[in-house]
């Protein structure tokens, strides 16, 4: 119930975001208009499927709602969403070096400066995350 | 790893649905560990294992691997 209630008042505030938008129309700086549209899709978004998911559960039949609630915490699961963000980890490592070699290339000097960092960045997540899951397994 | 889920499961006449509920995870768990493409964990091998009124070594046979 509480997480519903949650829910809803996210996806208020996410349209009363919107809102405040469309009416405010040039009156505010655009900086402004852009966090508020940005911010009120994303309340909207996580709200709606706050309060969508409930519901799309009640259509299911008893057995397809146990079958996708035991999907949370199955093992194989489980396995195959830490093999996934492993992956995904390895390519986006890969993949950033794109942005700094096309720098390096363009002579772009903000993006030779951002892409090193979020690589350093990547790579120190990495290192964090290795010493918190040593230190609890 | 090998393993006899499919053979037992069918021997007490139970569906993959039936067996994944008894050891509370999904069916495509069952699928996949009948298929060889998934390794259960030992809490896993445990229950399937227990399940049947077997031990793990009757139910997973490993092989050691010859290099």
């Amino acid at each position: 119930m509480k997480k519903l209630l949650l829910s809803a008042l996210a996806a208020l505030a996410g349209l009363a975001l919107f809102v405040f938008v469309i009416l405010s129309g040039e009156e505010v700086p655009r900086s402004v208009n852009g966090l508020c549209s940005g911010l009120g899709g994303a309340l909207l978004g996580i709200g709606g499927a706050g309060l969508l998911m409930p519901l799309l559960m009640r259509s299911m039949s008893p057995e397809d709602r146990k079958e996708i609630e035991r999907g949370e915490t199955d093992e194989r699961n489980i396995y195959i969403r830490s093999m996934a963000a492993q992956d995904s980890w390895y390519w986006t490592l890969v993949l950033l070096w794109v942005p700094f070699v096309a720098a390096l290339i363009q002579g772009e000097l903000l993006w030779m400066i951002l892409a090193p960092a979020l690589i350093v960045l990547h790579c120190a997540f990495y290192m964090f995350h290795m010493y918190r899951w040593s230190k609890k397994l | 790893m090998t393993n006899r889920i499919a053979e037992l499961r069918k021997a007490h006449g139970l569906s993959q649905a039936e067996l994944a509920d008894a050891v509370d995870v999904t069916r495509q768990t069952i699928i996949s560990l009948e298929g060889g493409r998934y390794n259960a964990s030992l809490l896993l091998a445990h229950r399937i294992a227990r399940y049947f009124g077997l031990t793990i070594e009757e139910v997973f046979l490993f092989e050691e691997e010859t290099v």
